[in-house]
């Protein structure tokens, strides 16, 4: 008897005093719910501080099945506005989840709703409410939709992997609110709340003491201007297409425009099904960001780079004259629109001549430097990703022979692929934004930028952190031959295709126009270019689809972005109504 | 009076104690700031234990009044009235939690395998001192002796009371040593239980205890007959377990045995009690939590925290001091009547003394055992500090004999 009587003390010596250091925290963890606090989601600003993004409460009325008065409910109904079965549906519904821990009854009620539940909130026993927030966008009928992102719920996999979000939780999936999920999203809170075996809350514990106060998120700062954006927004809307303006001397994106896009607004806060459904089925498929993703042949705009390239492979010279007789004969006949003439480089680029080009091509390709041309050319970064920072984003196509032996297949492939991509045409493909970052790169003198949103990362306690932009020489570039290149797309839009809608009296604009070939419908219209002409401030490619010539779609487009942001304001309003009054040609049917 | 000895004092101050121990945690545990969660049929059962209180120190003093002479002579026919009523509980009783001992007489509920532990006790020791020469030895003697502990151990098993069955056939062995069997024999019938419950935990330590006890008697008794016997008994109860953990209990009897050998297997069914239960004493510590702010007890995350699990209350509340503070009261009880049956004369007082003994300490070990995770969960209240009136005033009419056998010794041993 003594004997189990010391087995039961040494029981009690192993639990209590051995073990307490397991069963204390077990014991806490039973009777503490900590209830996560979500931080306030970090706020994002334009270039010039103005708030582009910040946070709106949405209220939701929760219920306690275990308090609540069933005769309250036609009340309840009276003042949400529903019908008393669909309220009656939700009350079961919450109960079958719980009886006493509080469940939604109904989110992102309105104010006033909201207010009037709280004035009759004494004859609605077990009735409660949570306050969460929505992104809310402060400047009227700015979407930069394609920039800022949406949120949605984390999906059962990111929670899994994650020991931050719960479920229910709003994460960013598209732009910047994806990209900078982590840094906007901020430091959880913690309340913990005394909670009895049935899980009914009793109240906060410790009075709140031991509660561990949320971090809010940091803010972005960007190089969007919000007055380009808004209005490459106006030019872009009724379009197919994409605009990004970028800072040549930086890299910083002032606008970044794709078209269709999608109403930001209405995918903030409560989802709303029919919508969603709406964006997901258009053909127009506004959830696809163009300016990153599109892949197209850069057409005549790659002429610049052609000639860049020419120099520099020592094949021409500024004084190099090509004879253009309406056409490039090679095997068959190239066409070329250009006037029937005698070419020089300069001429060439302003004139958009194709023979001429295929003729630097021709030589390229016949002494054996495609792979040369090719590296060339991704040292302005086409072909791989800028690195910007946005989600899927993709690469473009920039051929060599071994991207020729492996799609065309080995001794396959002849001049008649390799020609195509002197001006821009064939096996080559490029996103408006690794067209805006060459023209940049261009404009700036053959420095390499790496193209960014967000230049400044501001912590709450005022800690900064900074995209510092990265500037590296082209090495192989020389500056005598960047004048000449310069000088044939400042010739573009002073004498060439450009002049009907890009030549402007206040400020001094380059650029090259271009037509990327379509097989599913009407041709695409490319616009590059770069203001003022002697100091470049802005750097700029659109790109308008199914919409023929660029010199008469894109390029009324860029001159008017450049206008705004160099002069601040619009002074030709026909160019504008031009614009917006400009109907794209209805595409076939054949176009997916 | 003047043939009377001494009042023990110390039984009668423990006794208090106990129960004061006992009011206390149920006050806690149903007073409580977990009062708001429970139903208002269970907060009251704080006064209802203060009214037993009451009656048990009248019952405690007016026992005192009897002669012992009585408790002997009026043995066998207490065990028949007792026996009567427990039929009358088979058959018109009430049903709580699954066992039908509740037996309504107008405003009163209760058990009458209570006192018929109480009249077993007498009627056995009465048995076995009515003549000079009876002896556990004796075949014929240890029969009689077993039927009559049987008897009731079958009727509380058909009430459905496992628990209490177990008390009464824990008495079988033990009253049966006292009285003269050998010590060979009375480890060869404890030895089921021993293998048995090591058998649970897993059948390779069930065998392995067949093996020594077989030796152990063996080398005790060296009976040939005996070690054979006890050895194929061994081995059938590790194959009977076996056969009943998976062929004969139903499921939730094999939940109850999984919840102790393996609580986390499922923490939200079966295991839910053993967890909170052992969570409760384990977090108290060694200082406890305070009087009425044990989380686990004042959250409702203990099962019956007024009854069967009244010890983790205290456990988390008062710690390992409280906690072993309680024990050491039990200790000191249980060696206090031992040593009374020690000084006493008379064999009757001895083997009363001596069962009454074992049946708070069987309570007591079942009990904690349960609550700490060292058996599996057999419903059984602490003796005096649970909540039960029928029990606390049984256990202090038990306590009562045991101060009155001790009073009045001399009365006995004239008698003799």
């Amino acid at each position: 008897m003594l004997g189990l009587g010391v087995i039961i003390l040494m029981r009690l010596f192993q639990l209590q005093i051995l073990e307490y250091d397991r069963y204390s925290p077990q014991s806490r963890e039973n009777a503490l719910r900590q209830e996560i606090v979500n931080p306030a989601r970090g706020l994002i600003y334009d270039r010039n501080g103005k708030l582009l993004v910040d946070n709106e409460p949405i209220y939701s009325l929760t219920i306690t099945p275990a308090t609540y008065d069933p005769e309250a409910t036609p009340l309840l109904a009276n003042i949400l506005d529903i019908p008393v079965d669909t309220l009656q549906k939700r009350i079961e519904k919450a109960q079958t989840y719980s009886w006493q821990r509080p469940s939604r009854l109904l989110t992102e009620i309105d104010f006033e709703t909201f207010s009037m539940v709280q004035e009759n909130i004494w004859q609605l026993p077990g009735i409660g409410h949570q306050i969460e927030s929505k992104r809310h966008y402060p400047v009227d009928s700015l979407q930069a939709s394609h920039i800022f992102g949406y949120l949605r719920e984390v999906s059962e996999e990111e929670y899994q992997q994650s020991n931050t979000y719960n479920l229910g939780d709003k994460v960013g999936k598209s732009g910047l609110e994806a990209i900078y999920n982590s840094q906007l999203w901020g430091e959880n809170g913690i309340d913990y709340t005394l909670v009895n075996a049935m899980g009914q809350s009793l109240g906060s514990y410790n009075n709140g003491a031991s509660d561990e106060a949320p971090v809010k998120g940091h803010n972005l700062h960007t190089t969007i201007s919000a007055d380009l954006q808004l209005l490459a927004e106006d030019l872009m809307e009724g379009k197919r297409g994409a605009v990004v303006a970028i800072n040549p001397q930086t890299g910083g994106i002032l606008s970044l425009v794709s078209a269709p896009q999608y109403s930001i607004r209405k995918l903030s806060g409560r989802i709303d099904n029919e919508y969603w459904q709406s964006i997901n089925t258009d053909p127009g498929n506004p959830l696809f960001n163009r300016a990153i993703s599109s892949r197209q042949p850069p057409g005549s705009t790659f002429k610049p780079l052609m000639a860049l390239i020419g120099l520099e492979m020592d094949i021409i010279t500024p004084q190099t004259e090509v004879y253009n007789p309406g056409y490039y004969y090679r095997g068959r006949r190239y066409g070329d629109h250009a006037d029937v003439g005698n070419y020089r480089l300069r001429k060439a680029i302003q004139n958009s001549s194709n023979t001429y080009f295929f003729w630097v091509m021709d030589k390229i390709a016949t002494s054996g430097r495609l792979n040369q041309w090719h590296d060339m050319t991704a040292d302005f970064g086409l072909g791989s990703k800028t690195g910007i920072d946005l989600p899927y984003e993709v690469e473009g196509i920039l051929p060599d022979s071994a991207y020729f032996n492996r799609v065309i297949g080995k001794n396959k492939w002849g001049i008649g692929d390799v020609l195509n991509l002197g001006i821009g045409q064939g096996y080559m493909a490029v996103s408006p934004l690794q067209m805006a970052v060459a023209t940049a790169e261009i404009a700036n003198n053959g420095y390499r930028i790496k193209p960014h949103i967000v230049h400044t990362i501001k912590k709450e306690n005022g800690q900064v952190v900074r995209n510092t932009p990265s500037r590296k020489k082209i090495e192989w570039l020389e500056q005598a031959d960047i004048d000449v290149v310069k000088e044939g797309m400042r010739q573009v839009v002073t004498d060439g295709s450009g002049r009907y809608y890009a030549d402007l009296d206040s400020v001094a604009i380059a650029g090259k126009t271009g037509t990327a070939q379509n097989p599913h419908g009407e041709d695409h219209g490319w616009f590059i270019a770069f203001a003022p002409y002697d100091n470049p401030q802005i750097a700029i490619a659109v790109l308008m689809e199914n919409s023929g010539f660029g010199s008469i779609s894109a390029a009324p487009v860029a001159s008017l972005l450049i206008e705004k942001y160099l002069t601040g304001e619009i002074n030709r309003p026909y160019v504008y109504n031009y614009v917006k009054d400009f109907k794209p040609k209805k595409t076939t049917a054949s176009n997916e | 009076m003047n043939r009377s000895g001494k009042l023990d004092w110390s039984l009668t101050v423990l006794w208090v104690s106990l129960v004061t121990v006992g009011l206390i945690a149920i006050y806690s545990a149903t007073q409580g700031p977990v009062a708001e969660f429970l139903p208002s049929y269970i907060q009251i059962n704080f006064y209802k234990q203060l009214v037993a209180f009451a009656i048990g120190i009248c019952v405690f003093a007016s026992i005192q009044f009897i002669s012992p002479r009585a408790f002997k002579e009026g043995s066998y026919l207490f065990y028949g009235i007792c026996l009567f009523l427990m039929i009358l509980t088979l058959l018109i009783g009430r049903e709580v939690n699954g066992a039908k001992s509740w037996l309504v007489l107008g405003p009163v509920n209760f058990q009458a395998s209570e006192l018929m532990k109480v009249a077993t006790i007498l009627a056995t020791a009465n048995y076995l001192t009515s003549q000079r020469n009876i002896s556990a030895e004796n075949l014929r003697h240890a029969l009689i002796t077993i039927v009559l502990l049987l008897v009731p151990t079958i009727l509380v098993l058909l009430q459905n009371d496992t628990g209490t069955a177990l008390i009464f056939l824990s008495l079988i062995p033990v009253i049966l040593f006292w009285s003269g069997l050998p010590y060979g024999i009375s480890l060869f019938i404890i030895s089921p239980a021993v293998i048995g419950y090591l058998c649970i935990i897993g059948w390779y330590w069930g065998l392995l205890a067949a093996v020594i006890l077989t030796l152990l008697i063996f080398f005790i008794q060296r009976r040939t007959w005996l070690t054979f016997t006890s050895f194929v008994c061994g081995i059938l109860i590790v194959i009977g377990v076996q056969v009943a953990l998976y062929q004969v209990l139903q499921p939730y009897q094999r939940g109850r045995i999984e919840a102790f050998t393996n609580p986390e297997f499922d923490p939200q069914g079966a295991g839910w009690n053993v967890i909170q239960a052992k969570t409760a004493i384990g977090s108290g510590g060694i200082f406890g939590k305070g009087f009425m702010e044990g989380t686990q007890t004042q959250l409702r995350f203990l099962p019956e925290q007024w009854t069967d699990f009244i010890f983790c209350v205290i456990a988390e509340e008062f710690g390992f001091l409280g906690a072993s503070l309680v024990l050491l009261l039990f200790m000191g009880l249980l060696l206090r009547i031992l040593k009374n049956a020690q000084n006493h004369q008379h064999p009757f007082a001895q083997i009363v003394m001596i069962g009454i003994a074992w049946i708070y300490f069987i309570h007591l070990f079942i009990n904690i055992g349960s609550a700490s995770g060292l058996l599996p969960v057999i419903g059984l209240p602490l003796p005096f500090i649970s909540y039960g009136g029928s029990a606390l005033l049984t256990n202090t009419l038990m306590l009562a004999i045991c101060v009155n056998l001790d009073f009045h010794k001399r009365q006995l041993s004239i008698y003799r």
